[in-house]
């Protein structure tokens, strides 16, 4: 169980106002990730759910419990840091143990769910090592280990890869989504990778300055982003803004194209360019075009195998349906 | 330092140093061992004859030998308790973010930058004089017979006076320890449910086990040799209620002029030291590497 509602919460530090009233529903067994910018206040709210924070207003519940005023241990929540925040005096089973002994559990029941925790992540020969003597990847297991015994109504997980190599991060990117197949419980994740967000998620709620931009599934915003910042935001490399001209003609302030819904070609099309760098990626090409009287270039995909080089020219013709419109304000016009 | 020619120049350039801190050291502490084996009373100058273990026997055999040693102990032990409970206790306060704690700081550091003796004298005079004393006036005040601090518990009040000098040291190192601590781990502790006391139990006590060792170390090497508030404040009485090792060698070398029995008391200081530092080390040594 673990539905988590927030009602108007608001959070200032001082003179600061990092989190405005925001709603939001989180339904029992959910993976949601909150992505942003650095500073949008993803850590705040995580914070605020965990009660490591007070609220300056609004409220929070679990479970259709007001939890508002509730301190962290009693919220049933467990939180895994970016830092890991292992105890590093204490051995890895002494760490899993901990949330249990607090809790005054007996002995056997403790043993039977560290080893239970310590097969699921593949810690069995660890147990008796200190973080200290532990890899990176080891020590993230550890801090999940020590939340997942627990048993919570939801996990919180602040940024846990961040501090991996990135063929660690996928690895452990897999094995929290089975994790949650598994346990069926709800997590929030707060990340500000992409693909850990596209990947993981039921639900995305996309942030900036504390503000909801919007809330959806990773291919609802990916296919209908409600404003420009989300266009921009969701998708890499990123949706191609052109104002001016071509957007008038199609009815809207601005216009989004994705680098993928352009077709590249050496003779025909809509737009002309000139390609400047082009990134090889083996399956994919990206080529940064530079057309008349745009001062960034324009992002497109093209298969592995084209051969333009700098300095050629380029057609481009966009897919029509793929376009995204959008008025004065960055909205989206349907 | 690569050819043997200077190998030797740089052999030659620090020799000067070198055999300044030997000297240094190995004279004084030659002598006194020389001048232990001597029968060496400068109220009775003439010859000094060398007489064996002479003088160590009239040392250990002292009436006010045992109690000094256990006196030696007792103020290092009580010292090093105060200190560190207290400075534990004040660091955690200080750690607050309570109102002025500039200020409160630097209150809290002042008596380390006070003289020993001059300490001394200030609580002899100012606080335990049972007729102009702070605590004599107050006991009046409060209708109760005036107790005599340096007369009825000479060590316990020098090991308060002594405390009050050394409280900053322990604080201030604890201080730093205790700021060191990752505050994720605490907030983690706390969302695992331990309360403020198992948080303190759990996380901050082991993490502050290092800068403990490092205060017990320091501070023992300084402990064993007290010396200044016992001489201004009780001069080792009533008897020998307030006698340390380092009061009792003077005593006998310089009180009753006998540099042999003195030296004798020296070499025993010296040895005492190293035991207690051979047993510091291994506790040290076991603490850090965690
Ligand atoms: N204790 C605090 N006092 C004052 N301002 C704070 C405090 N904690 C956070 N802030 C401010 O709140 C804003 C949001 O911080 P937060 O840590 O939630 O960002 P974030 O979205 O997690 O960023 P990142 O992706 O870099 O971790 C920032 O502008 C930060 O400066
Ligand atoms: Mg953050």
């Amino acid at each position: 169980m673990g539905r988590i509602v927030l009602k108007d919460v608001a959070k200032s530090f001082g003179d600061v106002h990092v989190i405005p009233p925001l709603n939001l529903e989180i339904e029992d067994g959910e993976f949601v990730v909150f992505v942003g910018p650095s500073g949008c206040g993803k850590s705040t709210l995580l914070r605020l759910i965990a009660g490591l924070e007070d609220v300056s207003g609004g409220v929070i519940e679990i479970d259709g419990e007001d939890a508002t005023g509730m301190p962290p241990a009693k919220r049933r929540l467990a939180m895994v840091f970016q830092s890991y925040a292992l105890y590093p005096h204490m051995t890895v089973r002494k760490n899993i143990a901990f949330p249990l002994k607090m809790a005054g559990m007996d002995k056997a029941e403790q043993a039977r769910r560290i080893e239970n925790a310590a097969k699921v992540l593949n810690l069995t020969d660890y147990l008796d090592r200190r973080p200290g003597q532990l890899s990176g990847g080891q020590r993230q297991r550890v801090a999940i280990g020590r939340a997942i015994v627990r048993e919570p109504a939801a996990f919180l997980f602040d940024e846990p890869l961040s501090n991996l190599d990135a063929a660690l991060r996928v690895g452990m990117r897999l094995e929290i989504s089975e994790l949650h197949e598994r346990l069926e419980t709800t997590m929030i994740y707060v990340t500000h990778d992409q693909v850990e967000a596209m990947t993981m998620a039921d639900k995305i709620v996309v942030l900036q300055a504390g503000r909801i931009e919007q809330v959806g599934s990773p291919l609802e915003l990916y296919h209908t982003p409600r404003n420009r910042f989300v266009a921009g935001f969701i998708g890499s490399p990123k949706m191609n803004i052109l104002e001016g001209a071509e957007a008038e003609k199609r009815g809207g302030h601005a216009i989004g194209i994705r680098p993928e819904h352009i077709a590249p070609s050496a003779t025909t099309g809509t737009w002309k360019g000139v390609v400047g760098v082009s990134e090889h990626l083996g399956s994919d090409t990206f080529f940064h075009v530079h057309m008349d009287g745009r001062r960034e270039p324009l992002t497109v995909r093209a298969g592995g195998e084209v051969s333009l080089h700098h300095g050629d020219a380029i057609f481009l013709t966009p897919d029509e349906e793929k376009i995204h419109r959008f008025d004065h304000e960055g909205l989206r016009i349907a | 330092m690569a050819t043997q020619h200077s190998r030797a120049a740089a052999r030659t350039m620090i020799s000067p140093a070198v055999i300044l801190l030997l000297g240094w050291m190995l004279i004084p502490l030659g002598l006194t061992i020389y001048f232990s084996f001597l029968r060496y009373n400068l109220l009775m100058p003439g010859a000094n004859p060398f007489v064996g273990f002479e003088n160590y026997a009239y040392f250990f055999t002292d009436p006010a030998f045992w109690p000094a040693v256990i006196n030696t102990l007792l103020l290092v032990g009580g010292v090093l308790l105060i200190t560190i409970v207290g400075g534990v206790l004040l660091a955690l306060l200080l750690d607050q973010p309570i109102w002025g704690r500039g200020i409160v700081r630097i209150l809290v550091i002042a008596p380390f930058f006070v003289m020993p003796t001059v300490s001394a004298l200030v609580w002899k005079n100012m606080f335990f004089h049972p007729v102009n004393g702070l605590f004599g006036q107050l006991a009046k005040g409060l209708g109760f017979e005036p107790f005599d601090f340096l007369a009825q518990a000479p060590l316990a009040s020098i090991i308060l006076i002594v405390s009050w000098q050394w409280l900053p040291f322990a604080t201030l190192i604890l201080l730093t320890a205790l700021q060191s601590l990752d505050s994720e781990q605490l907030e983690a502790a706390e969302m695992d449910g331990a309360g403020a006391l198992s948080r303190f139990r759990h996380i901050a006590l082991p993490h502050l086990a290092r800068a403990i060792t490092v205060v017990i170390l320091i501070q023992t090497i300084f402990l064993l040799s007290v010396f200044a508030e016992i001489l201004v404040t009780t001069n080792g009485g009533p008897g020998n209620a307030s006698t340390n090792l380092t009061y009792l060698i003077y005593a006998q070398s310089l009180l009753q002029f006998d540099v042999g029995l003195g030296s004798a008391g020296g070499v025993f200081a010296i040895l005492l030291a190293n035991i207690v530092a051979f047993f510091l080390m291994r506790m040290i040594g076991k603490n850090l590497d965690l």
